[in-house]
């Protein structure tokens, strides 16, 4: 950890000091603020950060130049139509407004699968015209299992997986981050685990061997990288060997979807972070006799549904995770 | 001139009527592609046989595909045409029990998994289950 990360008084107890705090407090959108420092996450609710009385931001918060920032927006289904959301076509679009209101545009857009509900061209059509209107240079995608159908992975491809690996995987780097975009959809296991398999395990490791411990990973897949309930299938089969390649980096940030849900981990340099869906809400874990999309009552489901900022700042090596509801 | 006329009608009556089976014409035609379908029509559409497996089967019974699917030992990939499992001949008994209840007791014409007239469906008894846990009050 950096000598300027220690944090030297905390009467609070709390973990943060009163620079960090405000620091941390820069990045405040809506929701659950997430900073990294030296590998340690820390959350902060919106009442530590808003002032009630205006709503706005507690007065005297700076906010500080990024470096970069990304947004993360995931389960899109387009294509359902059931109850739960007879119009994810609306609230993705709902999406597309919150972040083209972001003041400084996103350098690029991270989604993290299930773009369709059904695999079906007119569904990718009708979610590539609405990104056309994102404010954004790039779009980055990997596939959840409602894209590959059938086992029928070829549309996906041709559509989102041009220049990539195998099944889609790929790397890239921006501002000093390495970025992976895996594939744990096309190989399922039993109870729907997501399975990544040997030949892209074999390219991750190889992928990584030329960094340097200190290069800020962050790792993008559709089924969580994490233990998160698998007895519904919310997690992957495989992922304690991909994770084991990257304990030796300082910082690394694993970003999922599939669960349609915000739920955070920290285990030891690894930050896990799963994302709501634009779509419609899951229940959470263990509360219904299975996973699926949950009704709610119609003014609460933007309120479920959203997006996920992160703000990365290279001189502090600081990544931070903002969920913001679509209702706000 | 009136046969000018007789012919200008019935080439526009015949440009809107191929308009209008252009039009109500499927989206994703039906096709054979898929291997060793018995209940559900053979020529299902891809959008109408994913709805099926994605809304009936994963949602109703809270399964994945690999409950009812073998894996294809070379591949590691769901083996949709195998009958390995025992799993995929109850799910072909379900969907004809789910037929015929509604063919028989709702006097519905032609039930077919997946219509939203059917009365009874999976999640009737299911409820997220993909055994029916008749030690719950419903």
């Amino acid at each position: 950890m950096a000598k300027e990360d220690l944090i030297i008084t905390d009467k609070n107890d709390d973990g943060i000091d009163r620079a960090g705090f405000i620091k941390c407090m820069a990045w405040a959108g809506t929701g659950i603020l997430w900073m990294m420092n030296g590998g340690i996450m820390k959350s902060f609710g919106m009442s530590q950060m808003i002032d009630k009385t205006t709503g706005g931001l507690k007065k005297g918060l700076v906010i500080p130049a990024l470096d970069f920032s990304f947004v993360q927006i995931s389960d899109s289904h387009i294509g359902f139509n059931k109850p739960a959301n007879p119009d994810v076509v609306g609230t993705l679009q709902a999406a597309v407004a919150k972040i083209n209101a972001i003041p400084t545009a996103p350098s690029f857009i991270l989604h993290t699968g299930d773009l369709s509900h059904l695999a079906q061209a007119d569904e990718f059509d009708t979610l590539d015209q609405v990104l056309k209107s994102v404010k954004t240079e790039k779009v980055f995608y990997v596939p959840g299992e409602h894209d590959v159908l059938n086992g029928d992975n070829k549309q996906f491809l041709a559509r989102y997986g041009k220049g990539t690996k195998g099944d889609g995987w790929y790397s890239f780097d921006s501002n000093g981050v390495h970025f992976i975009g895996l594939v744990n959809v096309v190989n399922t296991a039993e109870g729907g685990l997501g399975v990544i398999g040997n030949d892209q395990l074999e390219w991750l490791e190889d992928d990584l061997k030329g960094l340097s411990n200190s290069t800020p990973i962050v790792v993008f897949a559709h089924i969580p990288l994490w233990a998160i309930y698998p007895q519904w299938g919310w997690g992957t089969r495989d992922s304690a060997q991909a994770l084991s390649y990257l304990k030796r980096f300082g910082s690394v940030t694993v970003l999922n979807g599939h669960i349609h849900q915000t739920m955070q981990k920290v285990e030891g340099n690894i930050t896990f972070h799963t994302a709501t869906s634009t779509a419609f809400p899951q229940p959470q874990p263990g509360t219904a006799p299975a996973p699926g999309p949950m009704k709610v009552p119609a003014e609460k489901l933007r309120g479920l549904l959203g997006l996920t900022s992160v703000n990365y700042l290279e001189h502090d090596h600081t990544l931070a995770i903002t969920d913001t509801p679509l209702a706000i | 001139m009136k046969l000018t006329r007789r012919l200008i009608v019935i080439t526009g009556l015949s440009v809107t009527v191929f308009a209008a089976v252009a039009a109500i014409k499927p989206e994703n035609p039906p096709g054979d592609k898929f291997k060793n379908l018995r209940v559900l029509p053979k020529n299902i559409s891809s959008k109408d046989l994913s709805g099926i497996m994605v809304d009936e089967f994963q949602d109703d019974l809270g399964i994945s595909c690999n409950f009812c699917h073998a894996e294809n030992k070379d591949t590691h990939r769901p083996d949709y045409a195998s009958d390995e499992k025992p799993e995929k001949e109850i799910a072909r008994a379900m969907m004809q029990m789910t037929i015929g209840i509604n063919k028989k007791y709702f006097k519905l014409r032609h039930p077919m998994i997946g219509d939203s007239t059917l009365i009874i469906t999976c999640a009737t008894c299911h409820h997220g289950n993909s055994h029916p846990d008749n030690t719950v009050n419903q």
